[in-house]
């Protein structure tokens, strides 16, 4: 179903939602830096940049407790987060390549154990894509077979139109409910031209070839030239859209504490090491070709598809310049 | 306003570490040329590490070349020849980096080949490489540069670093914040420290970061929360601050790879200031076998002793 | 013998950080003398001052206390001959790391009690204990420890309530 909202309907709508107790999650500015972060009022949304971090914190937070102790002589009571407790959310103005990641999370969290943390948060937010109008040389969703007018992952979708407003086209279930409830704010569909979207320079990769290539090339001097320079930080993973390890610590004192799930990153030393202190990923460049493996094959060797949605944030982020796009383009050629 | 910086002489001066580390690399003065090299962004660069002499066109200089390859002299020491000197391509501020992890007894100054750049800046930021380089995009560290040029390296390229007169962004800001009251300082910490994920990238572009296994990384005792929760990212980033205290040469890396701009670097070079006031130190190009923090006079200032 | 304790409606937590050599004794013996001191005072005993590493002084403020207290020999008196010299510089620094951080400096004390100086111990401990009660609860840690990372909070209001009665 095709219909249209005008930008001040749009703000109208995510004011209406705040005042019910929804939690609206949105791009704005947070001292300087696009984030998603909860908004206080429409006002706030940013719509003409790609927030740093991307949008599978609404399902899978950065940090969040997953239970509490106290110990009281010999007692001990263990409380669990009640999964009820998991706010409303409607998650506005998701770019492509950051909703057609969440198909992609729902597949992880959902195989052979069913994430209640994930899952939940999952049926409880309202995705609302935004159509991408501006890419820079670090962008390559085409290039992993997306666009800037994906609508996957998306309950509602906006394309930004020709003379201010946005054509929506609903795209699920969760969609159509949130169009119905608030049906005065939209009008019918309109015949405004959409306005011209991104147009990302990468060429699409032969994604099999590259997965071709690393089925044969676990071991390969290619790993130490491309990764000799990675220095271990977490940045690459935790701006991504895709990634999803997580480590589960105690935190807290013999008397009480919590239980708690953090993002984890394969680029750290820790990831791997054993407590032993054998670590099998024991260098910099078998970390790295961890996360290229990961990518681009183990998680298509189970799940049929590629773990990257072409963001390019971890293009722009690296620390020392790592370019995945570039990696993998040179891998399909060879 | 605007003005563009000249930048010119690093077409000169990328022609000069091409050809020296072309020498040293095919006269076997080193095993390996840590340096930068043109990446498939435009303008972008990545450091690289070269072996064999007839890679060395590859190294460039460029407002894009940020990195400070001195932390692969202590980091990547498993990836990097352990045998035989290691040449480097060093900016200013690189260099006192590499100076004080030699006062650190991290690194012995034999067992290196320095490359210096004579430097006129580098770019705040590489997210968009291509950025053009004027007064704008210059790194904030560059605004308050003294060491253009490196003393003490093995080879400089022979240009004449001309440098625009800056206003200085970081003295500007500490006092700013200094004016501000205790909660004002806290409630803008907070709001910084809030965006922080603990992918530490701070620490691990940071050369003086070595240790083998970071307090934060301990979990008995657990000094530090690990989780990105505001308590945790408030005591990491004091940690990590204090712990550089003395050390820290000035080269600004954390405050550029932090993926979250969180302006750490104000914390450095604070740091930097209360101890050129107390002990008269800064980073320099000289070696010391000691820090400020781990030598002492029985006269410094206890003013605040009772 | 003891004398009425005044009520007061906040006590605050001081944690003291003490050299074992020096200023434990001290301590001691203001104890052993039968003078008085306000019991807000922990003392956390350590061989030297030298060996209080700064993150113990930022893990007391975000564990509760509301002032921190760290004491060793006067310089000179070092059981290991230079642990409080090279203790006076760190903190001079982590003092001021603090400062700027957004750190009220009148909660955190530095001082020098000898064996002999019990009486210089009952009054640093009862200057700061005042001053830390006249300034209210150490707020800023403990709203820290209470505060989530957006993502990962949930609805709670009767802990809203709860937290918001402090």
């Amino acid at each position: 179903m095709k219909t249209y909202i005008s930008e001040q309907n749009l703000n109208t709508l995510l004011d209406t939602l705040i005042a019910e107790g929804k939690r609206v999650v949105a791009p704005r500015m947070n001292a300087g830096t696009p984030l998603y972060e909860p908004l206080a009022s429409a006002d706030e949304l940013v719509t003409d940049q790609l927030p740093k971090r991307s949008g599978k914190e609404a399902f899978f937070p950065l940090c969040e407790d997953i239970m509490s102790y106290e110990k009281e002589g010999q007692k001990v009571s263990i409380t669990d987060i009640d999964p009820a407790r998991f706010p409303e959310t409607v998650l506005v103005g998701v770019r492509s390549c950051d909703a057609a990641a969440i198909p992609v999370l729902d597949a992880v969290f959902s195989w052979d154990y069913k994430d209640e943390f994930f899952l939940e948060r999952r049926k409880k937010t309202t995705v609302v894509g935004l159509a991408c109008t501006m890419a820079d040389d670090a962008c390559f969703c085409t290039a992993v077979g997306l666009s800037p007018a994906e609508t996957r992952g998306s309950d509602l979708f906006l394309t930004p139109v020709e003379g201010g407003g946005y054509s929506c086209e609903t795209c699920s279930e969760k969609g159509e409910a949130l169009v119905k409830s608030y049906t005065a704010l939209f009008a019918e569909a309109c015949s405004s031209k959409a306005l011209p979207l991104a147009e990302p320079q990468t060429e699409k990769i032969d994604l099999q070839k590259v997965k071709g290539w690393l089925d044969n090339h676990f071991e390969d001097p290619a790993w130490d030239s491309i990764a000799t320079r990675c220095v271990g930080c977490g940045a690459c993973a935790f701006v991504c859209p895709v990634c999803h390890c997580f480590d589960i610590v105690d935190e807290g004192t013999e008397k009480s504490g919590k239980r708690r799930k953090n993002w984890d990153a394969c680029g750290f030393w820790k990831f791997t090491h054993h407590a032993s202190g054998h670590n099998p990923r024991d260098q910099q460049p078998k970390r790295y070709r961890n996360r290229i493996m990961h990518k681009f094959k183990y998680y298509d060797d189970k799940f049929g598809e590629t773990l990257c949605t072409g963001c390019g944030r971890c293009i722009r982020l690296c620390p020392v310049g790592i370019d995945i796009a570039g990696i993998v383009e040179e891998i399909s050629k060879k | 306003m605007t003005q563009p910086i000249d930048e010119s002489i690093y077409t000169a001066v990328t022609v000069a570490i091409q050809a020296e580390a072309q020498r040293i690399l095919s006269e076997g003065l080193v095993t390996a040329v840590v340096g930068y090299a043109s990446a498939r962004r435009k303008g972008s660069t990545q450091p690289i590490v070269i072996t064999d002499a007839a890679l060395a066109e590859k190294l460039i200089f460029t407002p894009a070349c940020v990195n400070n390859l001195a932390v692969y002299l202590t980091k990547a020491k498993k990836e990097i020849p352990k045998t035989g000197r290691i040449g480097i391509v060093v900016k200013g501020c690189d260099l006192k980096a590499l100076v004080g992890l030699m006062g650190e007894s991290q690194l012995k100054r034999e067992d290196l080949y320095l490359i210096g750049v004579p430097c006129i800046g580098v770019l705040g930021s590489i997210i968009q490489p291509d950025t053009a380089f004027t007064s704008d995009s210059i790194a904030p560290k560059c605004r308050e540069c003294d060491a253009h040029l490196p003393l003490g390296c093995d080879f400089v390229p022979s240009q004449q670093p001309i440098t625009p007169e800056l206003e200085k962004k970081y003295a500007a800001e500490i006092d700013r914040l200094e004016a501000m009251t205790p909660a004002e300082r806290w409630a803008y910490w907070k709001e910084q420290f809030s965006k922080c994920i603990k992918c530490y990238a701070c620490r691990q572009v940071c050369p003086f970061c070595f240790c083998e296994q970071c307090l934060c990384d301990r979990n008995k005792p657990q000094m530090v929360e690990t989780t990105p929760r505001p308590a945790g990212n408030f005591a990491w980033h004091i940690v990590r601050a204090m712990h550089l205290t003395g050390r820290c040469a000035g080269c600004a890396e954390c405050e550029r790879a932090c993926p979250m701009d969180i302006p750490l670097n104000l914390l450095n070079r604070k740091m930097a200031k209360e101890l050129k006031d107390l002990y008269e130190y800064e980073a320099g190009f000289e070696v010391n076998a000691k820090g400020p923090l781990t030598m002492f006079t029985e006269k410094d200032d206890q003013s605040f002793i009772k | 013998m003891h004398t009425e304790k005044p009520k007061n409606s906040f006590e605050p937590k001081i944690i003291a950080f003490v050299c074992t050599w020096c200023t434990y004794a001290g301590a001691d013996l203001a104890g052993t003398s039968r003078m008085q001191y306000p019991s807000n005072v922990r003392v956390l005993k350590f061989p030297c001052t030298g060996r209080i590493d700064p993150v113990f002084i930022l893990k007391a403020f975000q564990q509760g206390a509301d002032g921190v207290l760290v004491s060793g020999c006067h310089p000179g008196d070092c059981h290991y001959i230079a642990g409080n010299f090279h203790a006076r510089r760190r903190f001079a620094a982590f003092r001021k790391l603090l400062e700027f951080i957004g750190v009220d400096l009148n909660r955190l004390q530095f001082s020098w009690v000898s064996a002999a100086e019990g009486g210089k111990w009952v009054e640093v401990v009862t200057d700061l204990t005042e001053r830390v009660r006249s300034m209210g609860p150490m707020v800023e840690f403990k709203e820290l420890a209470m505060e989530e990372q957006w993502s990962g909070t949930i609805d709670t209001p009767e802990l809203k309530e709860a937290y918001n009665q402090i």
